[in-house]
């Protein structure tokens, strides 16, 4: 079980509400990280930008960017 | 995710060794080199770095450096504060439970059919969906759910799993919803 609750859309304020909006829309889930993470909304903000902004479209395959995060996630033993 | 974006099975199956995996010549560059970054404090020998860079441009290592820190990052702080693995949402996973009893008409069938999505959509390694009552005690690892309708038990619901398993309210209220659609077709 998680050492920190992770916050339902119902106890969230309207900003990272429709945060998690925009991820059940795009992949039918919040990530439980990013449920954590809502405990702190400007850092989940910023959290979110980021992944975006490293894993979306850019100069090196979207694919080949997805088999460094298993890889990546495998050497540290975390689920992906 | 990565089967999303185009991640082959065999691929997939190569990650756990690259190393020894056919990869091609700019992928096994790239993933020797987050093997180096994330083994210990990160400092890449020159020959991955170099031969990294035979494949890719300076914004593109940036990227490949970005995508490996990022990773570590998001791993390390959910091994530290046990951030478990993300689920099917309860909503999504209701939805479906639903839309299957209003296509099966066969309980024996529908019952598979819920426990497969209990299965999947929340990693339970075992699921047993029975109209008898009891179900035993939930012991650890396990978790049990009465089926009722108009305060009789019709049967239960006992979801098991290898990992240890989650008895928070979500995952309770998730089964008591599913409970709530079974117990319509049991009665």
């Amino acid at each position: 079980m998680g050492r920190i609750k992770r916050l339902r859309p119902d106890q969230v304020g309207d900003e990272v509400r429709s945060l998690f909006e925009t991820f059940l829309k795009e992949r039918g889930n919040i990530p439980n990280m990013f449920r954590t993470a809502a405990h702190r909304p400007e850092i989940l903000g910023s959290m979110l930008a980021h992944f975006r902004s490293v894993m979306g479209p850019g100069t090196v395959p979207v694919a080949l960017k997805e088999m460094l995060a298993v890889r990546v996630s495998r050497i540290n033993t975390c689920d992906y | 995710m990565a089967k999303q974006f185009g991640v082959g099975d065999d691929a997939l199956a190569g990650l756990r060794d690259p190393a020894r995996h056919p990869f091609p010549p700019d992928q096994k560059a790239a993933l020797l080199f987050a093997d180096a970054m994330t083994d210990g404090p990160g400092h890449v020998p020159d020959p991955v770095y170099d031969e990294l860079r035979r494949h890719f441009s300076e914004p593109q290592i940036v990227e490949i450096a970005c995508v490996i820190g990022l990773f570590n990052y998001f791993n390390r702080f959910n091994n530290a504060l046990h951030v478990e693995i993300t689920l099917m949402d309860p909503d999504v996973l209701v939805r479906r439970v639903e839309e299957a009893a209003a296509q099966t008409a066969r309980l024996p069938e529908l019952i598979d059919r819920v426990a497969g999505l209990l299965k999947e959509g929340r990693r339970y390694d075992r699921v047993e969906i029975s109209r008898r009552q009891g179900g035993g005690k939930a012991a650890a690892g396990a978790f049990v759910v009465p089926v009722r309708a108009a305060g009789k038990v019709l049967g239960y619901i006992r979801v098991e799993s290898d990992r240890g398993i989650t008895t928070d309210d979500e995952e309770r209220s998730l089964l008591e919803r599913v409970a709530a659609v079974l117990a319509g077709r049991m009665i």
